[in-house]
């Protein structure tokens, strides 16, 4: 069976990072699977999952990514996922929903929300936000499968948030925005 | 994940413009229901309704929870009663009606359609024993709504039915008048009736329908108006905004709404083991505020709803509903078209109010939409052939144009023009519509027979 890892890399943004990373994946014989990054105040950031030969060790990686010259050094760290972890990562669950949260920019607010789906036990898949004329948006990719409340409760406590922090919080199923966005119908 | 902006739009769409699943409908054949009396009918009615429907109305609100979208009305339609109970009389379709509203108490559901019968090109014994009993039996009843359908392209129009329709629709009233002449609301007239309508008071299970099937009827006209006026909003200068791209938006947003009611209608579906039928795209009003199809005529620019140019705004209005919601749905049927029920739409019936808008101009407007003359209270006074010719001039319309049009008129008891009445909830309120010319159709009316069918249906 191969051998699945995590690995992350920050960097100063320049062209050929990722050339450079999955550079060095490729010799090892790794295969990349999901790739995700993203670029704030010039330094980008990348995770990316990858599946590589029994032999090869995170070790082997870190070294053969630390061989890339490059100007700004990359700060790296690899995981490797074990068989069970393997199989628990098999795509996003039913119970996946979008969170929105919007209002007037505040410091606090992000921490406030993950803090709120901390305490019921939500991960949080994935997390945007932007800044625009002082009004802070939030969006947030969450998964309720193991979430300690029912969804009544937690809509409930969500209305209940929105009136004391006066943001507008809104919570609705994944489905309906790939339905109303996509051209596919899954 | 998709863009924050993409999010948000649909998040708008379902909390702040009244996005609604208008209607889920479980249709059910009823043919295999016969038995050898009345009694042994009414039971295997009831038995098949609640078997197949038990669970329905909770399904729904499960899934309605868990998607954040409200399912408005849970419903039934169930095979034109006219050919379950072939050979019965006038009692035993009353009594058949009674079973149908016990059997939709008993599961729950809001309104139950299919008290019908199908009569375009003649009347057995039994379809006139059917039509006579319609008026005790929907006085009786609370959840059940008749449906006749008297034309159609291929067939002409039925004149015989046509001239009982107005004597139908007048004892209706006349023997709910102490509830405004509610009975007429639940009773329609169509030409080209479809078999898989989700929409009362027209839903039937058609015969060529499986045993059990789900249709699903979206709505959203509020959410076409606010689509409209936030991209008006963005163009603040004259000439910066044409109509071709009002249309296209409209085309947008429709594909938006239909895709939440074709989710609702298959995850419903897939829980209950029942086929998914069809989405009908019509665009359904209801009489809350800003959730209206006549405010749509006042955005894309006529100031007064009936004001020339409203049809044209109408004819643009569905076609581009039709083009959004065909590409959103694997299936789409029914009546597919925007709705224009007086009552049911609380600026339509203001315009009938401050009279700019009359019963020509609304059987104008229906050539170019679905359904027809819906909703609309007119005098009592107005007598039978009069309303059986009014609804010939609709039949005539759909006949001719081989689409669905139909007329549902309330003759008020008591009430004349300068009156309004009222039947709360979804079924609204309106002031009562002048009728003209009253009284100068009945030699046409009398001639009964048949209308042919036109020259076009004529395919073979």
């Amino acid at each position: 069976m191969r051998k699945q890892m995590i690995i992350s890399v920050m960097s100063k943004d320049r062209p050929g990072i990722i050339a450079d990373i999955t550079g060095a994946i490729y010799q090892l014989g790794g295969d990349v699977a999901d790739l995700n990054q993203t670029v704030l105040c010039g330094y980008l950031t990348m995770i990316l999952s990858a599946s590589f030969p029994p032999e090869v060790t995170k070790e082997d990686l870190l070294a053969a990514i630390s061989h890339i010259k490059t100007s700004c050094k990359f700060e790296v760290s690899i995981k490797e996922l074990t068989a069970d972890q393997q199989e628990e990562n098999m795509g996003p669950p039913e119970e996946t929903y979008i969170l929105t949260v919007q209002g007037p920019n505040k410091s606090g607010i992000v921490h406030g929300i993950s803090l709120f789906c901390y305490n019921h036990n939500i991960n949080i898949f994935d997390l945007a936000t932007t800044l625009k004329n002082d009004q802070y948006t939030m969006a947030l990719q969450l998964d309720l499968k193991h979430c300690t409340t029912s969804l009544d409760t937690l809509q409930q406590e969500l209305e209940e948030y929105s009136r004391q922090s006066g943001l507008t919080i809104m919570m609705q199923h994944n489905d309906i925005f790939q339905v109303t966005n996509e051209v596919t119908l899954h | 994940m998709l863009r924050s902006d993409q999010i948000l739009a649909t998040v708008e769409m379902i909390q702040k413009e009244n996005l609604d699943v208008r209607t889920v409908t479980m249709g059910i054949s009823l043919l295999d229901c016969r038995g050898g009396d009345v009694e042994q009918t009414c039971q295997k009615i009831h038995e098949k309704i609640v078997g197949y429907a038990g669970n329905f109305v909770a399904t729904c609100d499960t899934i309605s929870k868990k998607y954040g979208i409200p399912i408005v009305n849970k419903r039934i339609a169930v095979t034109p009663i006219a050919f379950v109970g072939a050979g019965f009389l006038r009692d035993d379709f009353v009594r058949i009606a009674r079973t149908l509203d016990q059997a939709a108490t008993a599961v729950g559901v809001d309104i139950l359609g299919g008290f019908s019968a199908q009569v375009e090109k003649g009347m057995t014994r039994t379809d006139r024993e059917f039509i006579a009993s319609i008026p005790e039996a929907l006085a009786q009843t609370e959840k059940v709504c008749s449906s006749i359908n008297i034309g159609t392209t291929q067939k002409g129009i039925n004149m015989d039915a046509l001239a009982m329709m107005g004597h139908t629709i007048k004892e209706l009233a006349a023997r709910t008048a102490d509830q405004g002449g509610f009975g007429a609301a639940k009773f329609v007239v169509f030409c080209n009736q479809p078999g898989d309508n989700p929409f009362m008071a027209g839903a039937i299970h058609g015969v060529e329908e499986a045993d059990a099937v789900l249709n699903v009827g979206v709505s959203g006209p509020g959410v076409i108006a606010r689509a409209l006026e936030r991209l008006i909003e963005k163009h603040p200068e004259p000439g910066s905004l044409q109509l071709d791209e009002l249309a296209e938006e409209i085309k947008q947003t429709t594909f938006r709404v239909t895709r939440c009611g074709e989710l609702i209608g298959r995850v419903v579906s897939k829980s209950l083991g029942i086929d998914f039928g069809v989405v009908d795209l019509s665009l359904a009003p209801t009489p809350t505020i800003g959730d209206s199809v006549g405010e749509i005529f006042k955005i894309l620019g006529v100031d007064a709803i009936g004001a020339p140019g409203t049809t044209a705004i109408l004819a643009m209005l569905n076609d581009a509903v039709k083009k959004g919601g065909i590409f959103a749905s694997k299936t789409v049927g029914g009546l597919s078209g925007a709705f224009i029920p007086v009552m049911e739409d609380a600026m339509l019936a203001e315009a009938v109010g401050d009279g700019s808008l009359c019963l020509e101009k609304l059987e104008a407007m229906t050539c170019v939409c679905s359904v027809g003359l819906d909703m609309i209270a007119i005098p009592g006074s107005v007598d039978a052939d009069t309303i059986s010719a009014i609804i010939a001039d609709e039949m005539a319309l759909g006949l001719i144009n081989a689409k669905t049009t139909a007329a549902r008129l309330i003759p008020v008891p008591g009430k004349e023009v300068g009156d309004s009445v009222s039947f709360g909830g979804l079924f609204g309120a309106s002031p009562i519509m002048p009728v003209r010319n009253i009284g100068k159709s009945s030699r046409f009316i009398a001639w009964g027979g048949r209308m042919p069918a036109p020259i076009h249906s004529f395919k073979n």
